[in-house]
C-alpha cells in the first residue's frame, strides 16, 4: 500500500441489520472491485486503476475492519447477492459502473451481473470460481496449509509479488491480527461456497448482459485455466485472455500485462 | 464416584510406518484393511464393553467417528442399542453412555432424538446422552457443513432434540437448518429428564453452554493432562463460580487412557507399544488443520489460540511421533502398577473435582488377551480404591440415570430462552 490514500464509505443495508463498508481510492468513473476469499487488500493493481477510475471496494460481511459477527446476518448466497446489490445501489454511483472481481470476488461479480443485468456497464472476471467440472477439481484453498499457499496461488512462488503478499508485518501484534483476519475472512467467504464452490452459477451466467472480459493465468493451480472457456461459452460476447507463465492472481504475477488488457477493455 | 469404561475401535494391523505415509482419518486408504481383522476388531470391541459391564464398572462408554480408522464406529447408537439390550438381558445395571452423536454435523436431528430414545427404552432407562459439537473435519468434510455454521447447527439441533424428548404435544419446528411441520417422536425416552453430557476441549463458550443448561461436562486427557488439565479444569470451575453453579464434582467427567500392569516397569514395557500405536496412528495422524478449518473458530477464538500458542492442545502437534516416554511425561495416559494408577487417578479426581472417571482400558493395537487382563486387573485392584476415595459422593449426582441412583434435573433451559429471545 505504497502511499495511496484510502477513503471509506459505509452504507446500512438489509433492513438495518448490516453495515457494508467500502474502501475507496482515486477519481474518475466508478469501478467496483470485489475481493477474493482472503479479504480486501489494496494491491498495486488497484492502485494503478485508481489513476483513472474511482475504485470502490466493498468488504465482505464479517471481514476487514467491520463487525466480525456481521456474517451471521447473512444466511445464504441469495441473501449475499441481494445485500451486495442493495449496498452498491445505495452508493448512488454516477455514470456507468464497471466491475472487477477476483476469484471468490469474480464469482460474486458474475452472480451480481446475472442477478441484475444493467447494474454493471462492463465486467472483468479474474480467475473466478463458481463452476465445477468432475475432471478438473478445484483445490480446497480454505484447507490449504499456509506454507503451501504461495505455490497454490503463484506460478513462481518466489516472484516478488508472491514474497510481498506473504511477508508478515514486522510488528508481532499486527502480524497476529493479520493472520487472524485472514483465517476469519476465509471462513466468512467460505460460508457461501463450502464444500464445493459451485452453487448453480452455470444456470445463471446466460443472464449477464454486460460486455465481459475473462482473464486467467495459464498455470493456475487453484482453478485450472480450462475454466476460462467454460465461462466464455456461457457469457454471450465475452472475451477470454489467457496469460502464459502465470498462476491464480494474474493482476499480481503478470501485473503490467493484466493492467494493459483490463484498461483497454474498460476504455471500450 | 462413578467409574466408566470406554474404548475406540481402532484398526489394529497397520504397518509400522503408517503415520509417515497416511492420515488416520478421511483419506486413509481402505486397501490397508483386512476384512478378517475388521470383523475381529468389532467382536473384540463389543466383548471388551461387556467384560467391563460384568466387572463392576458403573457405566460403559463409546463414541462416534466417521471415515476414521482409529475408531470404526460411524454411529454410536448402533453400539448403544446392542449394549443396552445385552446388559439388560444379563441384569447388569450400568449406565450406557454414547459420548457422541455429534450435532454440529447432524442433518437429521430428529433421527438422533429417536435413536437415543430407543436406546433408553431398550436399556430400561440407563442412557446418558452425549452430544458433542464434534470434530471440525467430521462436520465440514465428512458431512459438508460450512465450518462457520457448525456451532449454530449444533445449538439448534440440541434444542430441537431436547424439545422432541420433552414436549408432550406434536410441534412444528421452523429452524434455520431444519424445518418440520410436525415433530412427535415415538418412542420418547423413559427417563424424564434424561442426563445430557457434552464433551469439550476447553472452549469457554462450550463450558458456559454446559453450565447454564445443567449439562455434564466431559474432558479428554489425550493432549497430555500434565500440560492441559490444570488450565482447562480451572477455567471450567472459574466459569461455574461466575455463573453461581454449584461446584459439584459430579458434573465433571475426565477421560484417561489407563494401563495397569504388575509393576510400573512391566506396564510401560507391555502397554507402551500399544499406546504409541493408538496416538501415533490415531489422533496423532490427523493434520491439526483438519480440527481448525477457517470459519469453525470465531475471530476472538482465533486470536486467543494464536496468542496462547494453542496451549489447550497440549502435545497434539507431537502425537504423530511421540514415544512412550513422552506420552507418560505429558500425562497423556495413566500407566503403572495398581498403586501407581490408583494414586494418579485419585489425585486427578481430587485436584480437579472430577466425580466421573472415564477409563480407556483398550487402545491402539492391544490384543484381546491383554485387554482382558487390563480390565480384570483394574476392576480388581484399582476400582475399589477409587470407590473408597469417593470423590463427589457427598454431592447429589444430577447427571446420572435415576434408575442407577442419580437425581437428574431438567437441562437445556437457557438454550430455549436464548432462542426465544432471538
Amino acid at each position: 500500500m505504497a502511499g495511496i490514500e484510502l477513503g471509506e464509505r459505509a452504507v446500512e443495508v438489509w433492513g438495518g441489520r448490516l453495515a457494508m463498508r467500502f474502501r475507496t481510492a482515486g477519481s474518475g468513473p466508478p469501478l467496483v472491485y470485489l475481493h477474493p476469499a482472503a479479504g480486501l487488500h489494496f494491491d498495486p493493481f488497484l492502485e494503478a486503476l485508481s489513476a483513472d477510475w474511482t475504485v470502490i471496494a466493498p468488504e465482505h460481511p464479517g471481514t476487514g475492519g467491520g463487525d466480525a459477527d456481521a456474517i451471521h446476518a447473512v444466511d445464504d448466497l441469495w441473501d449475499l447477492v441481494l445485500i451486495y446489490d442493495e449496498a452498491i445501489r445505495a452508493l448512488d454511483l454516477e455514470g456507468p459502473v464497471a466491475a472487477v472481481g477476483q476469484s471468490f470476488g469474480g464469482m460474486m461479480a458474475a452472480e451480481l451481473a446475472a442477478h441484475a443485468p444493467g447494474l454493471f456497464e462492463r465486467l472483468v472476471l479474474l480467475a473466478p470460481i463458481g463452476l465445477w467440472r468432475e475432471d478438473l477439481p478445484i483445490a480446497n484453498w480454505i484447507m490449504t496449509p499456509p506454507e503451501e499457499l504461495p505455490a497454490l496461488l503463484f506460478r513462481d512462488p518466489q516472484c516478488a509479488a508472491a514474497r510481498a503478499m506473504f511477508a508478515p508485518p514486522e510488528d508481532p501484534g499486527e502480524a497476529l491480527a493479520a493472520t487472524a483476519g485472514l483465517i476469519w475472512a476465509l471462513g466468512c467467504t467460505g460460508k457461501f461456497v463450502w464444500p464445493i464452490p459451485e452453487k448453480g452459477l452455470a444456470k445463471r451466467l446466460h443472464r449477464i448482459a454486460a460486455p465481459t472480459l475473462i482473464v486467467w493465468g495459464e498455470n493456475d493451480a487453484l482453478i485450472p485455466s480450462a475454466y476460462a472457456a467454460e465461462f466464455g461459452a456461457r457469457i454471450a460476447g465475452s472475451r477470454v485472455e489467457i496469460l502464459p507463465e502465470c498462476g491464480h492472481i494474474p493482476q499480481l504475477e503478470r501485473g503490467a500485462e493484466t493492467l494493459e488488457i483490463v484498461r483497454g477493455f474498460l476504455a471500450g | 464416584m462413578k467409574i466408566v469404561a470406554f474404548a475406540q475401535n481402532q484398526y489394529r494391523k497397520f504397518p509400522d510406518d503408517f503415520q509417515d505415509r497416511h492420515e488416520g482419518t478421511v483419506t486413509t486408504p481402505y486397501a490397508l484393511a483386512e476384512p478378517g481383522e475388521v470383523r475381529a476388531a468389532f467382536r473384540d470391541y463389543l466383548d471388551y464393553i461387556m467384560q467391563a459391564a460384568r466387572s463392576g464398572f458403573d457405566g460403559v462408554a463409546f463414541t462416534e467417528h466417521a471415515q476414521t480408522s482409529y475408531d470404526m464406529i460411524a454411529n454410536p447408537s448402533l453400539i448403544g442399542s446392542a449394549i443396552g439390550y445385552a446388559t439388560e438381558t444379563e441384569g447388569l445395571d450400568v449406565a450406557v453412555y454414547p459420548v457422541g452423536r455429534s450435532l454440529g454435523k447432524a442433518r437429521e436431528p430428529v433421527r438422533v432424538a429417536e435413536e437415543y430414545a430407543m436406546i433408553d427404552c431398550i436399556s430400561g432407562g440407563r442412557l446418558m446422552a452425549g452430544f458433542p459439537v464434534g470434530l471440525m473435519f467430521d462436520a465440514a468434510i465428512n458431512n459438508g457443513v460450512p465450518p462457520i455454521e457448525v456451532r449454530r447447527r449444533y445449538e439448534e439441533n440440541l434444542r430441537l432434540i431436547l424439545r422432541a424428548w420433552r414436549d408432550p404435544e406434536p410441534f412444528a419446528w421452523n429452524g434455520r437448518f431444519t424445518q418440520l411441520p410436525s415433530v412427535n417422536i415415538w418412542p420418547r425416552p423413559l427417563q424424564r429428564p434424561l442426563p445430557v453430557w457434552i464433551t469439550g476441549v476447553g472452549n469457554p463458550a462450550t463450558m458456559r453452554l454446559v453450565l447454564e443448561n445443567n449439562f455434564g461436562f466431559n474432558y479428554f486427557g489425550w493432549f497430555g493432562s500434565e500440560l492441559t488439565a490444570r488450565r482447562v479444569f480451572d477455567r471450567f470451575w472459574e466459569i461455574a463460580d461466575e455463573l453461581d453453579a454449584p461446584a459439584n464434582p459430579n458434573r465433571m467427567a475426565f477421560m484417561a487412557s489407563v494401563c495397569v500392569g504388575e509393576t510400573d516397569e512391566e506396564a510401560e514395557r507391555v502397554y507402551g507399544p500399544h499406546l504409541e500405536y493408538f496416538l501415533n496412528k490415531g489422533p496423532g495422524a490427523t493434520q491439526l488443520g483438519k480440527l481448525a478449518i477457517p470459519g469453525g473458530i470465531s475471530l476472538p477464538g482465533i486470536r486467543f489460540l494464536l496468542e496462547d500458542q494453542a496451549g489447550d492442545f497440549g502435545f497434539a502437534h507431537e502425537m504423530r511421533h511421540a514415544d512412550i516416554e513422552r506420552i507418560l511425561e505429558v500425562g497423556a495416559a495413566v500407566v503403572g502398577s495398581p498403586d501407581t494408577v490408583a494414586e494418579r487417578l485419585i489425585g486427578i479426581a481430587r485436584d480437579f473435582r472430577v466425580g466421573n472417571l472415564v477409563t480407556m482400558l483398550k487402545m491402539g493395537s492391544m490384543p484381546r488377551d491383554l485387554v482382558e487382563e487390563n480390565v480384570a486387573r483394574f476392576a480388581e485392584s484399582v476400582l475399589p480404591r477409587l470407590r473408597e476415595a469417593g470423590v463427589g459422593d457427598d454431592w447429589p449426582h444430577r447427571w446420572w440415570p435415576e434408575r442407577l441412583g442419580g437425581t437428574p434435573e431438567p437441562a437445556g433451559a437457557k438454550l430455549d430462552a436464548l432462542a426465544g429471545a432471538a
